[in-house]
């Protein structure tokens, strides 16, 4: 009976179609890219190796210094703006039993739709003339504000965005793990007098702390790949401003036939991913103890 | 503070924040109805009276929003399925099937791909699909979601089939079913709810892809939804009535799936993002 599961014909049939197609669109592209980026192939002539003359070129690149900074700015907006507020607001959703299941589906909602669209939707909301955000300023007397057009605006006007369709998304994360922590707690501290912000700061913050560095690494990790929104909304302009690495790579490589640069550029962006998971794991990853309660 | 502040203060900033979920869509829903773009400056949110369908019918065949949409369709749910069953075969092999030392390894060297964000991989992966010559037709789009999709899938189907006990499979085999036989009739069975949060992952993973479907697609009536209406509002600058039209056709159907499944999905989608 044993040798039912020995069958190394059956074995294989189950693993070969995944290991091709996973060695095909993972493995041999990766390695290509390693390859590519080491050259200064146009997708047209011959390819020559020029050693690492495109990650020099790139780190005195102008607007990919830009871009860098961009994602940065992205990584700093979600973890110092939006995962606060996500704590904040999934606490508040925990704490009332009235409407809870609408409050969670509604700020879940944006999550699920294509960013593409959202950022079609937002570009409209934007609209200096016909947009409501505008229109909404404009009852405070702001004046029109060229929101996607203008350097020093485009960028915010693409984080918050981003904050609308990703926040609920971790606000319903998090609000889980707050719901699985046993309610006699909660309780037991409201009998001896805690507040609700004592309660919030001193219990339910440290209790879900797992999940609070699982949301700021998910958030890190979002901003390192963000791209989609960023070409839909403004292209990466205007003049450059609200290019992030991801967009940059593709505009240099599909735009400017610039293949070999693009796929260094590449490269850079998955160093970097690599470095800020292993800082990650070395720093706020490690000490995770499981919590009992 | 009394109570009754107390009670209705959360209330009151939960539906603020609710408000600025739902106000976008309200503003682009009335707007669909509008006749031009000054009517939706001087009167954003109030009807005239006389809801025109004309935008609703002339978005959908100047943008030719069904096909965009079939072809997303047909897309997502294809490479979720095949997808989905083989993440499910291989998990099934490597946490089933005793080739212990050889399952360990496939496994360790699938989740790399879990390391590698998706965006990567996408000049490399166009070449790959230029060489395939299947640049501009839609395997260029299956292939790689189809595999884009395997590690994860395969583990969070391989975590959940190491649930299953044994005994199950000992007594199955006793009664002379094949390995094959085994998956088919009572693995694959069992593990229905993993495959559905998988195939939920997927789906909406691809449905919504963008970077892609953008680049190796320019043939219009390829396009899938999220490209095809980005082209649309390209071409139709500043007709918002159109560009809200076309927003609410590509928005609506996400909306009432979401309505009838949202437990489901909401479970599928957080589940995947943490133990990935």
């Amino acid at each position: 009976m044993k040798n039912t599961l020995r069958n190394p014909y059956v074995y294989l049939m189950f693993i070969v179609p995944t290991l091709v197609l996973y060695f095909l669109f993972f493995i041999y592209p990766m390695l290509q890219s390693v390859y590519y980026g080491f050259t200064d192939w146009n997708g047209l002539d011959e390819k020559n190796f020029v050693g690492f003359e495109n990650f020099v070129t790139a780190f005195s690149d102008e607007v990919f210094r830009q871009s860098i900074w961009n994602n940065v700015i992205f990584i700093l907006f979600s973890v110092f703006i939006q995962v606060p507020l996500i704590i904040f607001f999934a606490i508040l959703i925990s704490n009332v039993t009235k409407l809870q299941g609408l409050y969670k589906t509604t700020v879940f909602m944006p999550s699920i739709l294509s960013t593409s669209v959202i950022g079609i939707l937002w570009g409209f909301l934007y609209e200096p003339e016909e947009g409501i955000i505008n229109g909404f300023l404009g009852l405070f007397g702001v004046p029109d504000i060229y929101w996607l057009a203008e350097e020093k605006w485009a960028m915010l006007a693409i984080l918050i965005t981003n904050a609308w369709q990703w926040m609920g998304f971790f606000i319903v994360l998090i609000l889980a793990a707050i719901l699985a922590v046993p309610r006699e707690i909660n309780e037991a501290a409201g009998i001896d007098g805690a507040t609700a912000f004592q309660r919030a700061w001193y219990l339910t913050v440290p209790l879900i702390k797992p999940i609070i560095s699982v949301v700021v690494m998910l958030s890190i990790a979002g901003a390192m790949k963000v791209v989609d929104i960023v070409l839909v909304m403004t292209d990466g302009g205007p003049i450059n401003s609200t290019e992030v690495m991801a967009s940059y790579m593709v505009h240099e490589s599909i735009s400017n036939g610039k293949y070999g640069y693009g796929t260094a550029l590449s490269i850079i962006i998955f160093a970097f991913a690599l470095v800020l998971t292993a800082l990650y794991q070395l720093t706020i990853g490690r000490n995770q103890e499981r919590i009992e309660y | 503070m009394p109570t009754a502040l107390k009670k209705t203060l959360p209330h009151v900033v939960l539906l603020t924040y609710v408000a600025l979920i739902l106000i976008p869509f309200l503003f682009v829903l009335i707007s669909s109805f509008k006749e031009s773009n000054l009517e939706i400056v001087t009167n954003p949110f109030g009807l005239t009276g006389k809801l025109s369908v004309d935008n609703y019918v002339e978005a959908w065949t100047k943008a030719k929003i069904n096909v965009y949409f079939f072809n997303s369709l047909y897309l997502s749910v294809s490479s979720s399925i095949v997808g989905v069953l083989l993440a499910a075969g291989t998990a099934f092999a490597l946490t089933r099937m005793k080739f212990i030392t050889a399952s360990k390894w496939i496994y360790q060297f699938v989740l790399i791909g879990m390391l590698i964000p998706g965006n990567v991989l996408f000049i490399a992966q166009y070449m790959l699909v230029r060489d395939l010559n299947i640049l501009n037709t839609h395997w260029s789009l299956f292939l790689p979601y189809t595999a884009g999709a395997l590690p994860l899938s395969v583990l969070l189907v391989a975590a959940f089939m190491r649930a299953i006990p044994n005994e199950l499979e000992e007594a199955s085999i006793m009664d002379g079913l094949s390995a094959v036989g085994l998956f088919v009739k009572i693995i694959l069975p069992l593990t229905v709810p993993a495959l559905v949060t998988v195939f939920i992952i997927n789906f909406l993973g691809n449905w919504n892809e963008y970077l892609l479907a953008n680049f190796f697609i320019s043939k219009d009536s390829l396009k899938t939804l999220p490209t095809g209406m980005v082209g649309f509002r390209d071409s139709y600058q500043t007709n918002y009535k159109l560009i809200c039209t076309g927003i609410v056709y590509s928005v609506t159907p996400v909306l009432i799936v979401y309505a009838f499944l949202q437990e489901k999905i909401i479970e599928g989608i957080t589940a995947g993002s943490v133990k990935g």
